[in-house]
């Protein structure tokens, strides 16, 4: 068993991990998108796209 | 001979020794090797022997009922308006967003989903957020043919809504195994774990059994078993299937194509535990049509449903659904549009019907802040 210190720490990494995921997972999809994509979309659409997405935070 | 007296008792043979067995252990220059081998033997003549039956792989324990949904329009129906307008960026690999309203329905409050897709041959990566800012999302990477390891969840601002779930398919010649962790919490192990084995046991059918693991907290645990069956027939055309879960739950389905065109599909849901006996039959059709797709459907509580999806040309399709509770006597009505547009050459870049329907839509629900830039951005691409 973890002391109670530690268990802090992951419930605490825990936390801040789910926060990164929230909010970037969509951006992460979108520059996976953007930069893997054949042929590759011109900069001033990516973002666009990431403030359409970013206007709902 | 050398390849059997190797002590790889443990290690898997892909492909049976062509050796005897009995040959080869008595061969064999090491005695205390002997029995590993014989071992090692024993396991290929079982392979061969299994190879043999050529037996067909199960399919995955997600997907035992798959075609009942694929039939139904439980999962598909909709009341209200909807309005899907998807961006294809790109086709391979598959890159798209998709902007998704929908109002005025009975049970739902209005919503606007924004969600993204991007697939190639091994990744699947899937996100969506909502206008309350909660996010869905999935991913799969497939490792090798057999394997893939999926991740799925939502994560809400709201304490307690959020869920991810990990989870692990191997599908092997004639089994699936399954291992699953909804909301595991790495720091006291807390969680639900679920692991599922389904064995095809003849030609037609399999047989499975799933364990559910629940630990909410550290201090208590719960052990569940639901067991599987599933029939399919020689020629594919129709399917049973049969799960029991331990709380008295059992889960009946029948699924068969009639023609290219139709399939039907009856499912049956029981709950026969110490305080609550229940039990729901639905029965439904589906009529796939060459721009169209008719779903109907019919079941125990009264209620009668249907929903047309009517493609009228590649980039846009059209539905409309409804529901009549007989015994509530109530009524449910959905129209829906879905608008694709695929701008791959950059001249057509924002500035497609379906960017200036989502744009304007965009400015007239949510951001009356943003006309200028959003617009501004959309007229500098053109």
């Amino acid at each position: 068993m973890p002391s109670e210190e530690t268990k802090e720490r992951i419930i605490k990494a825990v936390d801040f991990g789910r926060t990164i995921l929230h909010y970037g997972w969509i951006p992460f999809i979108i520059y996976v998108g953007y930069t893997r994509s054949n042929p590759q979309p011109s900069l001033i659409k990516c973002v666009a796209l990431l403030l359409s997405s970013r206007l709902l935070y | 001979m050398e390849r059997s007296a190797r002590p790889s008792s443990s290690t898997v043979m892909s492909e049976p020794s062509p050796l005897k067995p009995e040959a080869s252990s008595s061969s064999s220059p090491f005695p205390v090797l002997s029995t590993g081998s014989s071992f090692s033997n024993l396991y290929n003549r079982f392979s061969t022997w299994r190879k043999s039956l050529d037996l067909p792989n199960p399919g995955t324990i997600e997907n035992l009922t798959k075609e009942v949904k694929s039939t139904h329009l439980t999962n598909f129906f909709f009341d209200g308006g909807r309005a899907d307008l998807t961006k294809a960026l790109s086709a391979n690999p598959a890159f798209q967003v998709t902007h998704s309203f929908a109002l005025g329905s009975q049970t739902q409050p209005p919503s606007y989903n924004f969600g993204a897709v991007f697939a190639n041959n091994n990744v699947f990566l899937q996100g969506g957020m909502d206008n309350e800012g909660n996010l869905n999302l999935r991913a799969n990477q497939g490792w090798t043919e057999n394997n893939v390891t999926k991740v799925q969840g939502q994560i809400s601002s709201q304490v307690g809504h959020s869920m991810l779930q990990f989870e692990h398919d191997y599908q092997g010649r004639d089994y699936t195994l399954n291992f699953k962790a909804i909301n595991p919490h790495p720091a006291d192990w807390s969680g639900i774990y679920i692991g599922g084995i389904l064995q095809s046991i003849t030609k037609n059918l399999a047989l499975g059994v799933e364990s559910v693991y629940q630990r909410p907290d550290p201090t208590m645990s719960e052990v569940g078993l639901s067991y599987l069956a599933k029939y399919t027939s020689s020629d594919k055309n129709w399917i049973a299937t049969a799960q029991a879960q331990s709380g008295g739950v059992l889960q009946a389905t029948y699924w068969q194509k009639l023609s290219e065109k139709i399939e039907v599909a009856a499912d049956l849901q029981m709950i026969a535990g110490a305080t609550r006996r229940d039990a729901i039959a639905t029965l439904g059709a589906k009529y796939d049509l060459r721009m169209s797709t008719f779903r109907a459907q019919l079941d125990s509580t009264g209620k009668v449903s249907a929903l047309l999806e009517q493609r009228f040309a590649p980039t846009f399709s059209f539905m409309v659904s409804g529901e009549i509770d007989h015994f509530k006597n109530a009524a449910k009505v959905g129209v829906g549009v879905m608008i694709e547009s695929s701008s791959l050459t950059p001249e057509e870049m924002g500035m497609t019907p379906a960017d200036l329907i989502a744009c304007y839509m965009h400015i007239a629900l949510l951001i009356p802040p943003v006309v200028m830039p959003a617009h501004a951005l959309h007229l500098s691409g053109h």
